[in-house]
């Protein structure tokens, strides 16, 4: 196949493809909109911690965990969900986001609509714990 | 000796096909509301992974390709073109892809390149082309060398490799739940692959294969579906990001991160690069023993179920 053809055909089918999953409104993000949730999706990454408590946020954009092992903070990955303990992050709020910087190749910038009150208050409630 | 034996190059023939099949799959996934997932970013983020592969396979290339015309030049056999010549090397070779991917699985140096392909929390139809951009960094390449030293042809041998690639395409999918049984003895199916890429216990470490099951069969890695525990796609610590950049080169970060971190033994450096994905040398993380041990251990009655060792029942 000629390259030229190859490229359009690639490119072509990933903009084709991204648009068609986009209208048919599979880029909601998750919501962590009751604590069960947000401790089973903690739990599928540190199944070994307990979770103690669990604070959600008013929008369900995320939700700060309190373990055994310290305090993490679970969020959507698109329809699912990643998890990470808090230890060393950076929290800083811009406007009604809230960016949770790690030391962690893998979620080195978490970014969380959270509005700003919910900002404001987790950040406050992250420095104080980490 | 046939030095100029040429073959298509078949993954770049099949990519209209690829394109046509998700679009299938997904329709069927809208219209019957079942047969799996898709989340823009995440079919995406497997997409690019796809073109990066095939550009990564175009500038590499020539490093395998010289590896092996080098073995071709040495070797005094000629197994000619024959079909019967094609077919025993697609059969050889996918043993050959067993022990790649079963290393890929074993070994954290092969592991940080195969890991992008288990890195979606999805499996469909675009998490097959969710593939490797370093490979050619694992050395894996010396796995087909008896192959050519054996007298099959450099570009046979990588033009069966295309078609087992092409072949593992149509099993990553949620919509095809069992082929007839006879089929699923003997091949790959999307129920044996399904829970390949499961991050549950039970499921690590199982269904190396690519075409024939059977090579599972007589390794003793094959594991069966199970119907009461559904697969949760994924790596054991999900990644928390898109970028396909850090999908793509993650773990060779983490692997030098360990390596060079001050106060460990010179084996402890090695040990990172070339042990289990998972091993430490003061054993703060799990390998995927420790993690079956310790769900065993809150879930005794799993003991002696497939997925987990014969014998463990305390």
């Amino acid at each position: 196949m000629p390259l030229g053809s190859l490229v359009v055909l690639v490119v072509g089918g990933i903009a084709g493809i991204a648009l068609l999953t986009h209208v048919l409104g599979w880029s909601q993000p998750r919501q962590l909109l009751t604590e069960e949730d947000a401790s089973r999706g903690w739990l599928r990454e540190f199944p070994d911690t307990t979770v103690t408590s669990v604070t959600l946020c008013a929008n369900g954009a995320a939700a700060l965990i309190a373990s055994d092992a310290g305090p993490g903070l679970v969020w959507p990955m698109g329809a699912d969900t990643s998890a990470r303990f808090l230890t060393g992050a950076q929290v800083t709020v811009r406007k009604d986001r809230l960016i949770v910087r790690l030391q962690d190749y893998t979620a080195p910038r978490i970014t969380l609509r959270l509005g700003p009150d919910d900002c404001a208050a987790w950040r406050d409630r992250i420095r104080g714990t980490t | 000796m046939t030095d100029q034996l040429t073959y298509p190059d078949v993954v770049q023939l099949a990519v209209p096909f690829f394109i046509a099949a998700i679009l299938i799959e997904l329709a069927w996934i809208a219209i019957k509301g079942r047969g799996g997932r898709y989340e823009t970013r995440d079919a995406v983020t497997s997409l690019i992974m796809g073109a990066g592969n095939v550009v990564s396979g175009i500038v590499l290339g020539f490093i395998a390709w010289g590896f092996f015309l080098f073995l071709w030049a040495l070797t005094p056999l000629d197994l000619g073109t024959g079909w019967w010549v094609v077919a025993l090397c697609f059969v050889l070779d996918d043993l050959r892809y067993y022990w790649v991917h079963r290393f890929g699985h074993r070994i954290r140096w092969v592991w940080a390149s195969h890991v992008n392909h288990h890195s979606s929390q999805h499996y469909n139809l675009t998490t097959a082309l969710r593939q490797t951009w370093t490979g050619t960094f694992t050395f894996m390449m010396i796995v087909r060398a008896p192959l050519i030293l054996l007298g099959f042809h450099p570009a046979m041998v990588l033009f069966v490799g295309g078609l087992n690639l092409i072949y593992q395409f149509w099993i990553h999918t949620e919509a095809i739940g069992k082929m007839p049984r006879w089929f699923e003895a003997m091949m790959n199916t999307p129920s044996h692959h399904r829970l390949h890429h499961g991050r549950n216990p039970r499921y690590l470490d199982a269904n190396y294969a690519g075409v024939f099951i059977v090579w599972d069969k007589m390794f003793g890695t094959f594991v069966p579906e199970q119907e009461d525990e559904k697969v949760d796609y994924g790596l054991v610590h999900n990644l928390g990001t898109f970028n396909p950049i850090r999908v793509a080169f993650h773990e060779w970060v983490g692997i030098w991160r360990d390596v060079t971190q001050p106060g460990i033994r010179l084996r402890d450096r090695l040990m990172y690069a070339i042990a289990p994905p998972g091993w430490s040398h003061d054993g703060s993380r799990d390998t995927s023993e420790g993690i079956k041990a310790k769900h065993l251990a809150r879930n005794p009655e799993d003991a002696d179920t497939p997925g987990f060792p014969s014998g463990s029942k305390p």
